[in-house]
C-alpha cells in the first residue's frame, strides 16, 4: 500500500448547463487495481468516469471544476492537450463500437495516429500483443482483414479492448462494458479484465453489484451526483458505513 | 514498479488548424451567397431610381419599359408601374394555388392516413416526379398542350380564351407544386401524435370525421407553413411563364386574359442585347430586387410556423 | 338492445357514406396528378420518337467532271431526275427536297470514299425538314394544299422518289453528334449536351467540396448557438430563392463585377454551384446526423482528434450519402434554366463547346429555344431534346438511388 495513487479527484463539479450532475467529488484510484463505480443510473457514475478522460467537453453545455490529477498532473490544466490526454487514459464502451473496418485496421488505428508505428513489423507487433492480451488473438489470427463488426458481440467488445490497449494506455476506463453482452462473453471479459490489471490501472461502471463484487479490488457507490463512500470492494460490500450504500447493495433503491 | 512517465503536452498539428479554417470558411459561403444577392440587386435598384421614383415603381399602373430608339421620339423614357406585373404574378400563383392546395392536401391526407404502406411507397415518389422535372419541359407543355386545349374548349363554350392566358400557365404551375405542398401536407399531418387519433376514434367518430375534426385541425401550421412554401416557389417560378404567359402587361383579374409576371419580365429585359445603365435593364434588377424580399419574407414565415409546429410534437 | 351496434341507422350510413366520398376524393387527387404526369410524358414522347429517325433521299451524282463544285453536282443530280421539270420555279422547288446541306454532305461521303470520284454514284442525302415532317407523316396531305408547307408537286415528286425506293429512313446520329442549326433537319444537341456537361462539371466541382466541407463544420465543428443558427437559416432560405434570383446574382457580380466571360459555362457552373450548395448542405448534414455517435466516440475515446476523427471514420461513413445527395443537386442543376437565360447561355451555339470559356448553351435552355421556333419540325426536336434530359435525369436518380440502396447500413 505504499505506491501512491495514479489519479487524485478532488472536489470535482460537473455541470450540464444549470444542472449539477457531480456534486464535489474527492477518491482516489488506486494503481494497478480495479476500482468500479456503481450506484443506481442518474446516480454521475459514467459522467464522473467521463470526466477522468475529458469526453465530456464533447458536450457543449458541460463544464467542469475541482482537479483530477493524473500522475499528479491536473487533466484540466491550459496545457493539457486532451488528445494526449486519452491516449493515456483508454477507454471501453458501454456497446461495442469497432470502426467498420478490419480488425487489423481497428487495432492498429491508435497507434497510427499517435505515431507510435516505426515498421510494418512493429505494426505486426502491436496488433497481435494487443489482441493476445485481449484474448482475442486465437480466434482472429486467421482473418484479421476481416471486417470487425462481423464478430460477435463479445469478440467486438474484446476488439474495442484490443483496441484501446494498442496505444498502452496508463489508465483503461471501461463504461458498463459487458451490459449488452450475454453471460458467457460477459464472464470472459471479466477475466480478461482481471489479467489485465497487472499492467493497467482500470476504472469500471457497472451497474451489477455482482460484476463488481468479481473483478474489483475497490469500489465506489454514487448516489445522486454524490459519492456517498468508497474503500476495498469486500468491505464495502460485507458491511456498507452509509445507510443508502446498504439500502443499494440490499436491493431497496436502485 | 517505477512510475511510468505521462505527459500530456500536445503537438502543434498546422495542418489541422487549416483544416478547420477551412470548414468553417465554407460554412459562411451560404452567408456571403445571401449577402452577395442581396448587394448585387441592391445597387442596381438605387440606380434604377435615379431614373424612376419608388413611388411610380410601386404603383404606377403601365408597364411598357420599350425606351425608343432615338431620344427624341414620343414616350423614350418607358413607363415603369410594376403594378400590372404584380397582379399578373398574383393571378397566375393564385391559380396555381387553386389547383395544387386542394390536390396536394387531399393526396396528402389520403396517403398518411388511409394508404398501406406498400401503396404509400409506390406513389409517393410517383408525386416526387412532378417535382423532379424541369420547368422548361412544363413550360413546353403548357404553351403546346394546355394553352391550345384552352382555347379551344373555351371557344366551344362560347368564351374568349387568349392564347397565352393566365388559366394555362397557372394550372400547369399549380401540377409543379403539387408535391411540395403534398410532402409537407404528409410530415405534418404524420407529426399529429397517434393519441389525438385515437381519442376521437375512441369516441366513435369515422376515420374521415377524425381526419376533418381533429387531425387536419391540429396539423394546420405545418400544412399552411407547406402552402406558404409552395406560393413562395409559384411566385418565383421563370420558366413556365415565359412560355406560356407571355409578356402582355395588362392588368385584368380575368384567368382567360394574358398577363405577364415579375419573372418573364426579368426575363424579357435581360436577355437578348442590353445597355447597361438604361433604366430598361436596371429595372429587372429592381423587379428581382422585389421579388427576393417577396419570397424571403413568406419562406421566413413558412419556416417559422413549420419549426414551431415541429417543436410543439417533439 | 344491440340495435345501436349495427350500421342500419340512417345518420350512421350517411356518416360511412361520407367516409367513402372522402376516401374517394383522396384517390381521385392523387390520380389527377398522376395522370397529369402520364398524358405529359405520354404526349412528349409521342412528339419527339420522330427525331431520332430522319430521311434520307438517294440521288445519283455524276462525279466525272472534278472541277464541278458539290452544290452543282447535287444540283445536276436532282434535275437529271426529274427530267420533266423544266421551269425555273419548279426547279427552286425541286432544289428544297434534300436539305440546305446537301453539298456538304456529298463532300463528307467524297473525303471517306475517295473512289468514288470520277464514277456515277448513288448517294444518300438528309430530305428538308418539311419532306422529313411529310414521311414521318406529320403533315396532313388531305388538307388543300395552301394550308400545308408541302405543294401538291411536292407530294408527286416524293411519292416518285418513293415508287423508286429512294427515300429511306435512317436512325438520327446528327441529332446526338451535331450542334445547333437554323435547318430543323440538321439540328442536333452536342453542343448543347457539352454545355450542360461543362456547366455541371464546374458546378460539381465548386459545389461538392464546399457543401461537404460547410456541413462538416456545422454538424461536427460549430458550437450549436446563435452563429450557427444563423448559418443554418441562410442555407434552408437560400434553398427556396428563386433559380431567376440567381442568375442576377450571375449577371451582375461574375459578368459585371469580375468580368468572366458571358455565356460561358464557367459562370453557369459558379450560378448553379451556389444554388446546388444549399441542398448538398443539407444532404451532407443528414448523412453525417446518420453516422452513430459510437464511432465518434470510440475514435475520440482513443485520442484521435476531432480532424482525424472526422476524416478517418465519419467522413467514409458518410460519403455515400453526401454522394447520393450531390447527385440529386446536380440532377436538379441539370434541368435548371432561368438563371442560364440571365447570363447570356441562350446563344445559337453550333460548334461545340470544349473549354469552360466557351460561349455555350445547355440542354434545357436550347429546349426553350426550339420551342420558340416555328418550324414544325423543331417541335419533334424539341420534344426530343427534352425526351434525352429527362433519360439523363431518370439515370442521375437513379444512381443515387442504386447508391443509398447500396450503402444503406444499419448501425
Amino acid at each position: 500500500m505504499s505506491k501512491p495513487p495514479i489519479i487524485t479527484a478532488r472536489d470535482v463539479n460537473v455541470f450540464y448547463g444549470q444542472k449539477q450532475a457531480l456534486n464535489g467529488i474527492t477518491l482516489d484510484i488506486p494503481r494497478n487495481k480495479v476500482t468500479s463505480l456503481i450506484g443506481p443510473s442518474g446516480c454521475g457514475k459514467t459522467t464522473f468516469l467521463r470526466s477522468i478522460n475529458r469526453m465530456n467537453d464533447l458536450v457543449d453545455i458541460c463544464r467542469v471544476t475541482g482537479e483530477i490529477k493524473i500522475e499528479g498532473k491536473d487533466i484540466y490544466d491550459k496545457d493539457v492537450d486532451v488528445v494526449e490526454l486519452r491516449a493515456h487514459v483508454g477507454m471501453v464502451f458501454q456497446k461495442p463500437n469497432p470502426f467498420p473496418k478490419s480488425i487489423y485496421d481497428n487495432v492498429i488505428y491508435g497507434p497510427k495516429i499517435h505515431g507510435q508505428i516505426k515498421s510494418k513489423a512493429d505494426a505486426q507487433e502491436i496488433v497481435e500483443q494487443s489482441l493476445r492480451r485481449a484474448g482475442l488473438w486465437d480466434e482472429v489470427k486467421d482473418r484479421l482483414h476481416e471486417s470487425g463488426t462481423g464478430l460477435s458481440g463479445g469478440q467486438q467488445q474484446r476488439l474495442c479492448i484490443a483496441r484501446a490497449i494498442a496505444v498502452s494506455p496508463a489508465v483503461i476506463l471501461m463504461d458498463e462494458p459487458a451490459s449488452a453482452l450475454d453471460p458467457i462473453a460477459t464472464a470472459v471479459i471479466e477475466e480478461l479484465i482481471d489479467e489485465l490489471r497487472k499492467k493497467y490501472t482500470i476504472i469500471i461502471v457497472t451497474h451489477s453489484m455482482q460484476q463488481a463484487a468479481r473483478v474489483s479490488q475497490r469500489t465506489a457507490f454514487f448516489h445522486m451526483g454524490d459519492l456517498v463512500e468508497s474503500g476495498a470492494t469486500k468491505e464495502l460490500f460485507t458491511s456498507p458505513q452509509d445507510e443508502r450504500t446498504q439500502n443499494y447493495i440490499s436491493g431497496r433503491i436502485g | 514498479m517505477t512510475q511510468t512517465e505521462i505527459s500530456f503536452k500536445g503537438r502543434k498539428r498546422p495542418l489541422e488548424t487549416a483544416l478547420k479554417a477551412a470548414f468553417f470558411l465554407s460554412s459562411v459561403i451560404a452567408i456571403a451567397a445571401t449577402v452577395g444577392i442581396v448587394l448585387s440587386m441592391l445597387f442596381e435598384t438605387i440606380r434604377f431610381f435615379e431614373h424612376v421614383s419608388l413611388s411610380e415603381f410601386l404603383f404606377g399602373l403601365k408597364w411598357s419599359p420599350q425606351t425608343a430608339i432615338r431620344a427624341d421620339q414620343v414616350g423614350s423614357s418607358g413607363a415603369f408601374g410594376a403594378v400590372p406585373l404584380i397582379t399578373g404574378t398574383l393571378l397566375i400563383s393564385a391559380i396555381a394555388m387553386v389547383v395544387a392546395a386542394p390536390i396536394g392536401l387531399i393526396s396528402a391526407i389520403y396517403l398518411a392516413e388511409y394508404a398501406s404502406n406498400r401503396v404509400r411507397g409506390i406513389i409517393k415518389p410517383m408525386l416526387e416526379i412532378l417535382a423532379g422535372i424541369p420547368t422548361v419541359v412544363y413550360g413546353f407543355f403548357a404553351a403546346l398542350v394546355v394553352a391550345p386545349f384552352l382555347r379551344m374548349t373555351g371557344g366551344q363554350l362560347g368564351l374568349e380564351v387568349a392564347s397565352e392566358s393566365a388559366l394555362a400557365a397557372g394550372l400547369v404551375m399549380g401540377v409543379m407544386i403539387i408535391p411540395l405542398i403534398s410532402s409537407l401536407s404528409d410530415d405534418a399531418l404524420n407529426a399529429v401524435p397517434n393519441a389525438l387519433r385515437e381519442a376521437s376514434l375512441g369516441l366513435g367518430a369515422t376515420k374521415a370525421e377524425t381526419i376533418k375534426k381533429v387531425i387536419v385541425p391540429a396539423a394546420i401550421p405545418g400544412i399552411s407553413g407547406g402552402f406558404l412554401l409552395a406560393a413562395s416557389a409559384a411566385i418565383g417560378e421563370t420558366m413556365i411563364v415565359v412560355m406560356a404567359a407571355g409578356l402582355a402587361a395588362n392588368l385584368t383579374a380575368n384567368p382567360l386574359e394574358a398577363v405577364t409576371t415579375i419573372t418573364a419580365q426579368i426575363v424579357a429585359l435581360l436577355t437578348g442585347d442590353q445597355e447597361f445603365d438604361s433604366a430598361k435593364t436596371l429595372s429587372a434588377f429592381a423587379l428581382g430586387l422585389l421579388l427576393f424580399i417577396t419570397t424571403l419574407f413568406l419562406n421566413v414565415i413558412a419556416m417559422r410556423i413549420v419549426n414551431k409546429y415541429r417543436e410543439q410534437y417533439d | 338492445m344491440t340495435e345501436f351496434l349495427i350500421s342500419a341507422n340512417k345518420p350512421l350510413r350517411r356518416r360511412h357514406a361520407s367516409e367513402t366520398r372522402f376516401k374517394w376524393m383522396g384517390r381521385i387527387a392523387i390520380a389527377a396528378s398522376l395522370g397529369f404526369l402520364v398524358v405529359m410524358l405520354v404526349s412528349i414522347l409521342t412528339l419527339g420518337i420522330g427525331a431520332f429517325s430522319r430521311t434520307e433521299i438517294a440521288l445519283a451524282v455524276d462525279l466525272g467532271d472534278g472541277d464541278a463544285s458539290s452544290k452543282k453536282i447535287v444540283r445536276n443530280a436532282l434535275f437529271t431526275s426529274f427530267p420533266e421539270v423544266t421551269s425555273r420555279a419548279e426547279r427552286r422547288q425541286l432544289l428544297r427536297l434534300p436539305s440546305a446541306d446537301a453539298s456538304r454532305e456529298l463532300d463528307r461521303q467524297l473525303a471517306e470514299n475517295p473512289d468514288l470520284a470520277g464514277q456515277v454514284a448513288t448517294l444518300w442525302f438528309t430530305a428538308s425538314d418539311d419532306i422529313d415532317q411529310l414521311i414521318k407523316g406529320a403533315i396532313d396531305t388531305d388538307k388543300p394544299q395552301d394550308q400545308r408547307r408541302i405543294s401538291d408537286q411536292e407530294l408527286a415528286w416524293v411519292t416518285q422518289l418513293q415508287d423508286l425506293g429512294q427515300i429511306r429512313k435512317v436512325f438520327n446520329t446528327g441529332f446526338f453528334t451535331s450542334g445547333d442549326s437554323r435547318e430543323p433537319e440538321l439540328a442536333g444537341i452536342l453542343s448543347a449536351l457539352m454545355g450542360s456537361i461543362l456547366s455541371l462539371t464546374v458546378c460539381f466541382v465548386l459545389s461538392f467540396p464546399l457543401g461537404i466541407m460547410a456541413a462538416i463544420y456545422l454538424e461536427e465543428f460549430a458550437k450549436k448557438g446563435r452563429w450557427s443558427d444563423f448559418i443554418e437559416v441562410n442555407i434552408n432560405n437560400l434553398a427556396a430563392v428563386p433559380s431567376i434570383v440567381f442568375g442576377l446574382l450571375g449577371l451582375s457580380i461574375f459578368l459585371g463585377y469580375f468580368g468572366m466571360p458571358r455565356s460561358s459555362p464557367l459562370v453557369g457552373g459558379l450560378v448553379l454551384a451556389l444554388m446546388t450548395l444549399p441542398t448538398i448542405i443539407i444532404a451532407g448534414r443528414s448523412a453525417l446526423r446518420g453516422v452513430p455517435p459510437s464511432i465518434r466516440e470510440a475514435a475520440l475515446g482513443m485520442g484521435a482528434t476531432q480532424v482525424q476523427t472526422t476524416l478517418h471514420h465519419v467522413l467514409p461513413l458518410a460519403l455515400p450519402g453526401m454522394l447520393t445527395g450531390a447527385i440529386v443537386g446536380m440532377a436538379r442543376a441539370l434541368g435548371e434554366t432561368a438563371p442560364l437565360l440571365m447570363i447570356g447561355m441562350v446563344a445559337f451555339i453550333v460548334d461545340i463547346p470544349t473549354k469552360i470559356t466557351d460561349a455555350a448553351t445547355s440542354l434545357p435552355v436550347q429546349i426553350f429555344l426550339w420551342a420558340d421556333s416555328p418550324e414544325r419540325a423543331f417541335l419533334e426536336k424539341t420534344s426530343a431534346a427534352i425526351i434525352v434530359l429527362i433519360t439523363l435525369l431518370v439515370a442521375m436518380n437513379l444512381v443515387a438511388i442504386i447508391l443509398r440502396k447500396k450503402f444503406e447500413r444499419r448501425f
